[in-house]
């Protein structure tokens, strides 16, 4: 694998790249230091944190006066944290900010306008799909940073082995799994199996099924005029319920699904415990962090679907906001401008698999690589997350059903009805 | 008269005022970090709110509604097992190692120090420990019942709603008796040796002078710990969210768990406050059990 090789000398060309916003901010007097403190989920992970510390530090070299102070905090406790400081008056200049949260963030007040921030010409240098997922009501929440279209990941290489072809569509879905959960060193124990299933209860577990949820025709939250109506009770959602329980009972999923969080699927990729996963292509990044023998091994391709069901790709985009109550907006949209210049977006994008969301980045020949192939075609079909402020408590909903499918405590029916009755009385509780 | 007997004389005033300026740190410290906390939470317990911008006044609603809801009840129940299982497993475990510690067997110091550990390690640590020993891949119990030839296949221990309740009790359970272990210990060491002499001479065997001897002479302590234990472990959440996150489903979904849940991935506040109300006065109530059993020269 040569793409780590080459990071040092794209951040360092990231770090002299110059953009318009980077001109000197006549908001700070000569010779003051200034911190502006930056919420990052990235910077806890493995390539990400070392990129993004890298941006940080350029940033910092070429701005004597101005310190980077990073809170880490895990992707899946972000919501809680950024609530957390938000409370208790202590939110970061720079915060990472989600489609799944920013209606959660802009109830609570503590959002600049991106417009104002960063400018109208500015914002129209972002690809029209990440754009339109930063809004609520007409106010742009936040500059997206990247997206990772998730997708299904597959190991190439077994699959050539095995002479089949990713599978289209949910019955082929499985006999694939089945047939790809094998023996084998021969001594009776199954040793790599066909799908890492992430059944946590949480954003992780949650996120993926209702990808899987759409890919069946249903959907677990939508627009119905002013209101919220969801499917969660609708055939295709029985047949997703359905699925999870089936794949787990053929033995097509490692042991211990349910413990199974985002960062076990990756690891058990990484160890050559499982063929398949759903998940964007920054998990590339991740399972060559740690195996690199991985390296050409992995790709992506299009989710499977049930037949005549349009796939509905989740972009997993996050992206930088600016905090309501800073002091150092300019300063923060100077910071955000230099992280998302061309070079670094494309360092990123090296770096980590996560695709860019600026139009001179995503045009730049290095980003197509024959690896993120499938996940570029799968952003095509990327789809609004519901800006309903309860949003999150879905993850709960599906997260207890379908873990109550796999234990067999549920039948699907049973499952699915419980997970509509719940979204329900969510609605109601928040009209 | 009745004034002037009533009126305190100048330097008992003075000692008052004395007493209340001696007590009046303290005071202040407990009123800000206890007394000012539980207040406010009552009365985040009274709104719909997010803590910032939004306060709807919903009254008594979030009780009435928690207290009616199943899956708080049951979560409750879920706490109040789990609650006595420790505990009960503390006393077992205490008290048994206990006795033998008591007992004059070589290398008692060694034994003693390295029985104590657990009470050492942090609890994350705990949790993490456990959660890898229970991985059904890489797990050191699945891979010890393969070798013996008890288990053919990987069993994902967590994933089960009876096991991982067993796994969280037990892992805390191991976390925990070490403090039983040690007051049961320092209880029997009090105990004079002449009542296991005249208990011997009355032909008492080792288990007869436990049950006659050891036990009453124990029972002050241990019923203080098991009043203590009960409402720590009532309220524990981190090695139950590390190791299970709650599940699978709401199997091991103790109640501290529930309140977190819903203060800070649902983001319901007043709702969650009035949860933990609720858990605050079940606390009380075994307080006042504390106190009614316990009498003020044995507290």
């Amino acid at each position: 694998m040569t793409l780590p090789k080459t990071l040092p000398m794209l951040l360092s060309l990231g770090a002299v790249a110059l953009v318009p916003a980077l001109a000197p901010s006549p908001a700070l007097a000569a010779g003051e230091l200034v911190t502006l403190t930056v919420l990052s989920s990235t910077i806890v992970e493995g390539p990400e944190g070392k990129a993004e510390q890298g941006f940080a530090d350029a940033f910092m070299a070429e701005n004597p006066d101005v310190t980077i102070e990073f809170i880490g905090v895990p992707a899946n406790e972000l919501y809680a944290k950024t609530n957390t400081l938000a409370i208790s008056g202590e939110m970061p200049d720079v915060f990472i900010n989600s489609p799944e949260f920013m209606a959660q963030a802009h109830d609570l007040g503590i959002v600049a306008d991106m417009e104002a921030v960063l400018g109208a010409d500015y914002l129209a240098g972002f690809a029209d799909g990440p754009l339109a997922q930063a809004t609520v009501e007409g106010e742009y929440q936040f500059a997206p940073w990247f997206t990772i279209p998730n997708t299904l990941l597959y190991r190439r290489d077994v699959f050539e082995e095995a002479g089949i072809e990713p599978p289209t569509d949910w019955d082929e879905f499985r006999d694939v799994a089945k047939q790809l959960t094998v023996d084998i060193d021969g001594d009776g124990q199954t040793d790599r199996w066909g799908f890492a299933m992430v059944g946590s209860n949480n954003g992780s577990g949650a996120g993926r099924f209702f990808l899987v949820l759409r890919a069946h025709g249903a959907e677990e939250l939508s627009a119905d005029g002013d209101g919220w109506v969801t499917g969660f009770d609708a055939p295709g959602a029985v047949a997703a319920f359905q699925l999870y329980g089936d794949l787990v009972a053929d033995g097509s999923v490692p042991p211990g699904p349910l413990q199974t969080s985002y960062g076990e699927a990756v690891s058990l990729i990484a160890s050559d415990k499982a063929a398949m996963m759903i998940t964007g292509p920054h998990t590339i990044g991740a399972v060559l962090d740690q195996n690199p023998d991985m390296a050409g091994k992995l790709a992506g391709a299009l989710l499977p679907t049930l037949e005549g069901v349009t796939p509905q790709i989740n972009l997993g985009m996050f992206g930088w906001a600016v905090s309501a109550d800073s002091e150092h907006k300019e300063l923060a949209a100077r910071y955000i401008a230099f992280i998302l210049n061309k070079d670094n977006q494309v360092a990123w994008n090296l770096a980590t698999g996560r695709l860019p969301t600026r139009l001179d980045a995503l045009a730049d020949p290095r980003i197509a690589r024959p690896e993120l192939e499938g996940f570029i075609e799968a952003a095509e079909y990327g789809y609004q997350v519901p800006t309903a402020r309860f949003y999150p408590d879905l993850f709960g909903v599906a997260g207890d059903n379908y873990q109550a499918v796999i234990i067999g405590q549920l039948s699907a029916e049973e499952a699915a009805t419980d997970a509509a009755a719940r979204t329900e009385r969510l609605i109601d509780n928040n009209r | 008269m009745a004034r002037e007997a009533g009126r305190r004389s100048p330097a008992a005033a003075a000692r008052s005022r004395a007493g209340f300026a001696f007590v009046s740190p303290a005071m202040l410290v407990m009123l800000l970090l206890v007394a000012y906390p539980l207040a406010y939470g009552m009365y985040i317990s009274l709104f719909r709110t997010n803590l910032l911008n939004r306060w709807d006044f919903v009254g008594l609603t979030f009780f009435v509604q928690s207290l009616s809801d199943p899956g708080f009840l049951r979560s409750l129940f879920i706490t109040a097992l789990y609650a006595i299982l420790v505990v009960s497993g503390h006393l077992l475990v205490g008290v048994t190692l206990a006795v033998v510690l008591a007992s004059a067997i070589r290398l008692q110091v060694l034994f003693r120090a390295i029985l104590i550990l657990p009470w050492l390690f942090p609890e994350v640590v705990v949790a993490l420990i456990f959660r890898w020993i229970f991985d059904p891949i890489f797990g050191l119990l699945n891979h010890v019942l393969e070798t013996i030839g008890l288990i053919s296949t990987q069993v994902a221990w967590l994933d089960d709603p009876t096991w991982a309740f067993v796994a969280v009790v037990g892992a805390a359970v191991w976390k925990g008796y070490p403090l039983v272990m040690l007051l049961a210990l320092a209880g029997l060491q009090s105990i004079p040796r002449d009542r296991y002499e005249a208990a011997a001479l009355d032909g008492a065997g080792r288990f007869a002078q436990f049950r006659y001897v050891s036990l009453p002479g124990l029972a002050p302590i241990l019923g203080v710990a098991v009043i203590l234990e009960f409402v720590w472990w009532f309220k524990h959440f981190t090695i139950v969210w590390l190791m299970t996150k709650g599940g699978p489903v709401d199997a091991t979904n103790v109640v501290s768990i529930d309140i977190y849940r819903t203060a800070f991935q649902s983001f319901d506040f007043g709702r969650a406050s009035a949860m933990a109300v609720i858990v605050l006065f079940i606390c009380i109530a075994f307080a006042i059990a504390y106190r009614w059993l316990v009498p003020d020269e044995q507290a």
